[in-house]
């Protein structure tokens, strides 16, 4: 579903992905761990389509297509969803005005016609239930004021909504209490945990994957794999620390 | 026009931003086919209607309500507002009256057009007024705003002409608990100059004045306000937003002076612009002038661009590039928007600055 080879990206002229290969097939469930500075964030953002990062080299299949060639918002159109680790407060914007806009979008760029205000609102209601959020929050500006565990909510409400083929979760775990661990990892599984889909959780510490089980758990040292492995990985990974591991 | 103005220049500070060249060149040109007709103007809301086209009131697209179409003798200091002279509207409300809202309806078609003004609002009366400006060439208008005590007027002003000129002096006495709250749209393809002159001169007293200048092109579009706090425990707000592409200018100067006397004057002042290509230009000059010790006066002053982080944010989501950019610009200018109090004016106006932004991004 997912293939990369190869992939060599850099910021500002520095390089941080460094010949990365990974493929991920149609309903497994990938993590990324990886000490900070591996390239971890590095990897989301380039697969999202993020300006200001460069690709130098290789490939990155999605879905049959050159992912590379496609712009941010026709990645999104394609199925990708890329969950932030720091969700973006963007003040003016209320939270539904912006997902329908995003979703409609979506649907126009597939042919699919747009959903009324009133499908809208249901489909958003119906979603932010399922995670736990107020419903008053959809009529919020995005993000502004929100608590970190909000803003994760927050981001799982937007992939109920988007209904994505394929998610990548930068550290969607971090600055979450155990309830909204609970309720964020029950969000994974409910809406990605389907047999055409597919995850990539980037994450630094194993918690998470308590809740959502791994098929495969990557480690990611200095923008390369060094170690592929069953979730038993992740467990080692926790108990013995990258240094180990990856020595 | 014939003969020669008398105009400031830019020599004169609160002028130095001005574009007198365009206004003189709107003055001098030839009338053409109004390309908008009235009707087209008038947002779907009960109440009076006025039409002024090229300044001369048009009665078969009218029905004024209580406001009366005279000669209005006030003068005016200002160098652009005296020229504003004759034939205007006036709009005076007894003691405790309301009225529903008004519709001003402005077209030109070339050279120059100057219409004066009149609002008077007896102890506790209410109005709002909506002004449109359509068309081409120089409108140029004086606006006297009386309020006394207790009385409050909204007005909602929209500059959409396609070009040419639009300038505006506003020069209005806010009387103890009255409030006035002014919101300006420069949303078409017109240079302008809006210049506000309030004076809260009772105690408690309220007084706003701000809007979104939007600039593309070679266009430039400024604002000048003032308000003068001369009795204790009044309030006012300034809250401008300036939004330049191409090699536009937009320029917002905005002073409050707290006198000695008037202790425990609330004032807020926000001015912000954003630049669409760095290219434009954003001119702020906020003024603060203080003579009270006891004064809460908040002001800030920036200028940016849009945040990348939030772009990609959006369009991570789906947004293409042009509508995350749009979506964002909407957002920054809405702060200034939302002070319309009444739903259809405040959507009508949200519209335009939203169709101005599909255009320009």
């Amino acid at each position: 579903m997912l293939k990369i080879e190869n992939l060599h990206a850099a910021i500002d002229g520095k390089e941080i992905l460094k010949g990365l290969n990974l493929e991920v097939a149609a309903g497994q469930v990938h993590a990324i761990m990886g000490p900070n500075g591996a390239g971890k964030s590095t990897l989301g953002y380039v697969l999202g389509g993020r300006p200001e990062y460069e690709v130098t080299d290789g490939s990155v299949t999605f879905a049959g297509e050159a992912l590379l060639d496609m712009e941010a918002h026709e990645r999104a159109a394609a199925g990708l969803f890329l969950g932030f680790q720091y969700p973006v407060e963007i003040p003016g914007i209320s939270n539904v005005q912006f997902l329908r806009e995003a979703l409609n979008a979506q649907r126009a760029s597939r042919g699919e016609g747009p959903l009324s205000g009133a499908e809208f609102l249901k489909l958003a209601r119906a979603q932010a239930d399922a995670l736990g959020m107020d419903q008053e929050m959809l009529k919020r500006p995005v993000n502004v004021g929100f608590s970190g565990g909000e803003k994760k909510r927050n981001e799982m409400v937007q992939m109920g909504i988007l209904d994505p083929k394929f998610a990548i979760l930068d550290e969607t775990d971090s600055g979450l209490d155990i309830d909204a661990l609970k309720a964020v990892g029950e969000g994974i599984n409910r809406i990605m945990r389907k047999p055409d889909k597919g995850v990539l959780l980037i994450t630094h510490y194993q918690r998470l994957l308590d809740y959502v089980e791994p098929d495969v758990v990557h480690v990611l040292v200095d923008g390369r794999i060094v170690r592929s492995g069953g979730p038993e990985l992740a467990v080692e990974l926790e108990r013995e620390g990258y240094a180990e591991v990856t020595a | 026009m014939t003969g020669t103005l008398d105009l400031p220049t830019k020599r004169q500070e609160a002028w130095k931003w001005s574009d007198m060249a365009a206004l003189e060149a709107a003055a001098r040109s030839d009338h053409t086919a109004p390309d908008v007709v009235p009707s087209a103007l008038f947002l779907d809301i009960e109440g009076p209607r006025l039409a002024f086209i090229d300044g001369v009131f048009d009665p078969t697209h009218s029905r004024p309500g209580p406001v009366q179409v005279t000669a209005i003798g006030e003068a005016s200091e200002h160098p652009l507002g005296r020229l504003a002279a004759g034939e205007g509207w006036r709009l005076s409300l007894d003691k405790g009256a309301a009225t529903e809202t008004i519709q001003i309806v402005h077209i030109g078609t070339g050279a120059d057009n100057h219409v004066p003004a009149r609002i008077e609002l007896g102890e506790d009366a209410t109005a709002s007024v909506v002004e449109s400006y359509a068309g081409t060439g120089w409108a140029n208008r004086l606006t006297q705003i009386s309020l006394a005590r207790g009385a409050r007027l909204m007005r909602s002003v929209r500059l959409m002409q396609s070009a040419g000129f639009v300038s505006i002096r506003d020069e209005a006495n806010v009387a103890e608990a009255a409030s006035l709250v002014s919101v300006f749209l420069g949303a078409g393809g017109m240079g302008s100059r809006i210049d506000g002159a309030i004076r809260a001169s009772g105690t408690g007293a309220y007084a706003e004045m701000g809007g979104a200048l939007l600039t593309r092109g070679e266009q430039r579009q400024e604002a000048a306000v003032v308000v003068d706090h001369a009795e204790p425990e009044g309030s006012s707000r300034q809250i401008w937003r300036a939004v330049a592409a191409d090699t536009s200018v937009a320029s917002l100067a905005a002073r409050v002076e707290v006198k000695r006397h008037a202790q425990k004057t609330d004032g807020e002042q926000s001015l912000r612009g954003l630049l669409l290509d760095r290219t434009a230009q954003v001119n702020l000059k906020p003024e603060l002038e203080i003579f009270a010790d006891d004064v809460k006066c908040a002001h800030g002053a920036t200028v940016g661009e849009l945040d990348k982080r939030a772009l990609f944010y959006l369009e991570s989501r789906g947004l293409s590039k042009g509508r995350a950019r749009a979506l964002l610009t909407r957002a920054f200018v809405g702060d200034a928007m939302d002070r319309i109090g009444e739903e259809a004016v405040r959507e009508a106006f949200a519209e335009d600055a939203g169709r101005w932004l599909e255009a320009a991004l």
